[in-house]
């Protein structure tokens, strides 16, 4: 029966690639975007209200503004007037406030929303999987992707929303004192979306050149950062401090290239923003001395010129704020593409259908493991050992993370990279275990022997670094045997002997003997005198792939 | 408490960091065009309304006739091209110097950073994505944030004193609520810098520590899935990133406050100023002159949007200083003369240190010869790497106890003398050709290195010797054999290998460590190695 587990398992890559091109009905790109715009939508829409509100505001007190100027200069000061311009100063700027804490909860639930969705992402994944994550790359990812996304799904949002809103809502006010002034406005707008296109296509090429010629040199301080101690081993310090600097160089007058055709967008904006002004200012300064008659622009009060003066450039404010958000939009879609690569798009589910095979087999042959007693799985290495032990404890078999539906007996595992808490070998060892007396501990830890250990001095209270960095591998698998100890529950142990030396390597064979006595204890080894101890064998050797069982 | 006060005193030994010496130039002129474009803007609202107030004036009179309109509409013309032109300028001029700050800071940064003690010790902390993104994070807080803060923040300081003194001089009534306001804004501003600077700071932390536990869960993934521990242990690393979103959030939300406090300097300063004019009797053609100044007021208002970015951008720069000054030490590269030949090594009673000074078992007493290889064995965590690292003068201790052909040699010395080859050594994005670290060599030469670590095949069709490789591109075993070639190719008298067939399959490894040994026969050539590897004709030490 163990056969047809190992057939099926081998079908399945246990190496470093996670079954990617397996997966036909995989998610279609963009699912954190897809998830980001959902987790987004109930907050955006408020948040739209309260951005459109302000901007009304907005327009409410510059155009009360421009009339109580334009009134007090013609002689009567309306401090009515000046009264309403206030409070549309206040209530805008009340408002703004409200929203912009608007945007930024929405945002936050945003990016608290996706980091969720990571978890369970990242809770459901297969082992395989998730070793074959860049972790550096994963952990770095997870502090910024998600607020970079959340920039991209509701700040860029709002202002690619408000580009059509807040132009529309500035001529809508102008035409309230001269339809054709909105009008002239109105039409300045095609001629410049067409500069926009022609600079936004100079742009991109201008990117995808300085890609292709220097995309390598993009990351050369911080790789050079990295790969410090390696350069320094190699007494190659100088040399790669003058090519550095040549490369910064090299790189930093391609991106002045680049940078030099991005900015002529804001400048756009700005031109036709000062353009409008000086050219009304003009036209209706021509218009108050009679000295030109264009309808719209002739018989006007002094507070009504004045307010078209003064609206014009909010027509313009919108696109200057969208571009602004370039940025923003190029960073969210990287994060998100990022974040698709790592996390949710690179687990697909494994095929059911041998999943449930696995599963069933496997019910099967943990029912043949005794109840208590040593079982050993041997076989030369690459035979399947730690992969048949892994299963065997139910890693990886689909359902199994759905902590309600799991009803299997708990088990300790104990190998070399178990987890270690930063603190004392004492607390190590009592991690997630029931509380419990220092005697117990120090039984534990004597019995794997860990309190003479001339390379961890101080007993149960010896020093734990963060990550258990201090500790060697037989030090790690040997806390593991000792919290596997005082658990009480079945042991299922990968290679724990192959890091010791001969004393401790015979120290832990007795006491997992030992403890076979009361409970399972499940070995998967190359120790011979190991093997030689326990009750039942598997043995996966190569030449007979056959499963045989010795029962003593 | 020891150590918290040897690192003050080494801060105060060291001083401030060193800057590089400044492009002042670019600078200048960014600060004058933004002065410019800032100009610009005021006097094309200013002028503006101006004029259009004085025309309408003028056109209910018979002046009308009579008005000179060309000289105005010349100026709001001029006015409005300086704007865009200087705008524009400032960006690129602006960007340019701090691009050019930025290559000069970066490679005196990293001579820095070389420098420092800490490359050499266990665990290179900056080899971790993550740390290297804060650092990255850290340096560029530093690199732009001349165009950041100090830009428009002494751009803006002076247009709003000039426009105050304007005030004064104008309508000297609405200096008192503007000031007011000024000083409310300079409080806020204050504030919120501290507030940021703990916010930041505690951000970073929590992000950090969450950094650190989820790091440690993955590498337990195995045992924690086994012990159905994975869903709970995620736990805390995600809650802990939640909470720094959550410290961002009240940030954010102060900044919002200051900025709508910030926002609402110029509208208050323009009202204040018409209606002191007004109160103080003028009328009419009178009004004209604080109509222009209420307006520029309103026209600095534009630039004032985004002022708490400003003050967090200061922040940030003021925390990435004092981080990245921990990388500062003075430059302690001095020349020394490397002997061509060593012929014998000896450790004298070599007290043995682990990476954080702890002592390992005894010390030690041993003589390594030129000709004849020495394995180190012994169980993990013994201290091998250790005590590789202390002959090759990567760990400072020991000095007077390891001594070449009966000469004492101190750190520097051993540095000079020692390739060393750590297990973990990296590929850097760069070509096969500077990966190995040999300049003077010959094509032939590194290709007859490259073959005998059997990756011949692999560079070529990587693109050969000018092929550009990245750490991603090889294997943990092709990196390996990368390592052993450039061991191969280097020159030193000594060579330190430490688990040199990591990585390797058996049989591969022993042919390619047989190779370089074979290569490496008149040097002292000493290799560590946990699993019992003796190649023919080494002498073996093993550690306790």
């Amino acid at each position: 029966m163990l056969e047809t587990v190992l057939k099926h398992r081998g079908k399945r890559p246990t190496g470093a690639n996670p079954p990617q091109a397996a997966n036909p009905g995989a998610p279609a790109p963009g699912k954190t975007l897809c998830v980001a715009r959902g987790l987004a939508a109930p907050g955006l829409r408020s948040a739209l209200a309260l951005q459109a509100t302000r901007a009304m505001l907005r327009l409410a007190f510059i155009g009360l503004a421009a009339m109580f100027v334009g009134r007090m200069i013609s002689g009567n000061a309306s401090w009515l007037l000046l009264g309403a311009t206030l409070v549309s100063l206040i209530l805008g700027s009340v408002v703004g406030l409200v929203a912009d804490r608007a945007v930024a909860n929405t945002e936050l639930k945003v990016a608290n929303g996706l980091l969720e969705a990571l978890r369970r992402a990242l809770a459901a994944a297969l082992p395989c999987d998730i070793q074959a994550m860049p972790l550096g790359t994963l952990i770095a990812g997870l502090q910024r992707y998600p607020q970079a996304v959340a920039d991209l799904a509701v700040g860029h949002r709002l202002a690619s929303t408000m580009l059509g809103l807040g132009p529309l809502l500035a001529a809508t006010v102008i035409v309230a004192v001269s339809w054709e002034a909105a009008l002239a406005l109105v039409v300045l707008t095609p001629v410049m979306i067409v500069f926009f296109a022609l600079i936004g296509g100079a742009i991109r090429s201008g990117a995808d050149a300085q890609e292709k010629a220097f995309g390598r040199l993009a990351a050369q301080f911080a790789d050079r950062i990295r790969t410090l101690p390696t350069i320094l081993g190699n007494h190659a310090l100088s040399r790669e401090r003058r090519k550095l600097a040549v490369r910064l160089d090299t790189y930093a007058s391609g991106t002045m290239g680049v940078l030099r055709i991005a900015f002529l967008n804001a400048g756009i904006i700005d031109f036709f923003s000062s353009l409008s002004i000086a050219m009304l200012a003009v036209l209706l300064g021509l218009g108050h001395l009679k000295l030109i008659s264009i309808p719209g622009f002739t018989d006007l009060q002094l507070w009504q010129s004045l307010f078209i003066l003064m609206i014009a450039p909010e027509y313009f404010a919108p696109f200057r704020r969208y571009a602004e958000q370039y940025h923003a939009k190029a960073e969210g879609l990287a994060a998100a593409t990022a974040l698709d690569t790592l996390v949710l798009a690179a687990h697909p589910q494994s095929p059911a259908f041998e999943a449930a095979m696995v599963t069933r087999d496997l019910a099967g042959a943990a029912s043949l493991l005794p109840r208590t007693g040593l079982v050993a799985i041997t076989g030369p290495s690459g035979s399947g050992k730690s992969t048949l032990l892994r299963h065997l404890a139910g890693i990886g078999s689909a359902p199994s993370f759905d902590a309600d539906f799991d009803t299997r007996p708990g088990i300790a595992w104990c190998s070399t990279d178990i987890y270690v808490p930063e603190g004392t070998l004492g607390a190590a060892i009592a991690w997630q275990n029931d509380p419990c007396c220092r005697t117990r501990l120090l039984l534990a830890a004597g019995n794997v022997g860990l309190l003479d250990d001339v390379l961890l001095p101080g007993g149960l209270d010896a020093l734990i670094q963060a990550g258990g960095e201090n500790l060697s591998g037989g030090q790690r698998v040997r806390i593991g045997l000792a919290r596997a100890l005082i658990s009480g529950r079945a042991i299922f142990a990968d290679e724990p002997t192959a890091k010791l030396d001969p004393g401790n390597a015979a120290m832990v064979r007795r006491a997992l003997a030992d403890a076979a006595c009361s409970r399972l204890v499940l070995v998967a080894t190359h120790d011979r005198s190991l093997a030689l101890l326990a009750g039942t064998t598997i043995d996966l050797g190569a030449d007979n792939r056959q499963t045989r069982e010795k029962v003593a | 408490m020891n150590a918290a006060a040897s690192s003050i005193s080494a801060q105060a030994r060291i001083g401030p960091p060193q800057e590089p010496v400044r492009n002042r130039a670019p600078w200048r002129l960014a600060l004058v065009l933004a002065f410019a474009a800032l100009a610009g803007g005021i006097l094309l609202t200013g002028v503006s309304v101006w004029f259009l107030g004085a025309v309408a004036l003028a056109g209910l009179t018979p002046a009308a006739l009579t008005f000179n309109f060309h000289v105005p509409a010349a100026l709001i013309r001029l006015f409005a091209l300086t704007r865009t032109a200087a705008k524009y300028g400032e960006r690129v001029v602006g960007h340019r110097a701090a691009l050019t700050d930025q290559v000069r800071r970066r490679s005196t940064l990293f001579a820095a950073m070389a420098a420092a003690p800490s490359v050499r010790k266990a665990g290179w902390q900056l080899g971790n994505q993550d740390r290297l993104a804060d650092y990255l994070d850290d340096v560029e807080d530093v690199d732009y944030a001349r165009l950041r803060v100090s830009l428009p923040s002494a751009t803006l300081g002076v247009a709003i004193l000039l426009l105050v003194a304007a005030t004064l001089w104008i309508a000297p009534l609405a200096v008192v609520p503007i000031l007011l306001l000024i000083t409310v804004n300079t409080v806020g501003a204050y504030f919120l810098a501290s507030r940021a600077d703990a916010d930041l700071a505690a951000m970073r932390e929590g992000r950090q520590q969450a950094s650190r536990r989820l790091g440690a869960a993955i590498q337990a993934v195995v045992p924690l899935q086994g012990e159905r521990r994975w869903a709970l242990m995620l736990e805390a690393p995600f809650d802990g990133y939640a909470n720094a979103q959550t410290r961002a959030l009240a940030l954010r939300h102060r900044q919002a406050l200051f900025d709508t406090l910030a926002n609402c300097v110029a509208p208050c300063a323009m009202l204040s100023v018409l209606v002191s004019a007004w109160l103080s009797g003028l009328r009419g053609e009178a009004l004209l002159v604080p109509a222009l100044l209420a307006f520029a007021w309103l026209a600095v208002g534009e630039s004032v949007l985004g002022a708490s970015k400003i003050v967090v951008a200061f922040a940030r720069e003021k925390r990435a200083r004092s981080t990245l000054a921990k990388w500062n030490t003075p430059d302690g590269v001095s020349r020394k003369h490397v002997p061509e030949r060593i012929s014998s090594l000896t450790l004298d009673r070599l007290p043995r240190h682990a990476p954080d000074g702890r002592l390992i078992g005894r010390p030690v007493s041993v003589t390594f010869n030129a000709g004849r290889p020495t394995v180190l064995h012994g169980a993990s965590g013994c201290g091998k790497t250790s005590l590789l690292k202390q002959i090759a003068g990567w760990l400072d201790v020991g000095d007077g106890c390891v001594l070449s052909d009966g000469i004492g040699l101190d750190v520097d010395a051993r540095r000079a003398i020692s390739c060393f080859c750590p297990h973990d050594a990296t590929v850097l994005a760069d070509t096969v050709r500077e990966n190995l670290f040999a300049p003077h060599a010959s094509d032939d030469e590194l290709w007859s290195a490259l073959s005998s670590v059997e990756l011949q095949d692999r560079i070529r069709a990587a693109g050969g010797l000018d092929g550009w490789i990245t750490q991603d591109v090889l294997s943990l075993g092709e990196a390996q054999r990368l390592n052993l070639a450039r061991a191969w190719l280097s020159n030193r008298p000594v060579v330190l290998l430490d688990e040199p067939t990591e990585h390797l399959d058996t049989e591969q490894g022993k042919r390619v460590l047989d190779a370089l040994l074979h290569r490496l026969r008149q040097r002292i050539v000493i290799l560590s190695s946990h699993d019992e590897l003796t190649p023919k004709g080494t002498a073996a030490v093993r550690l306790q």
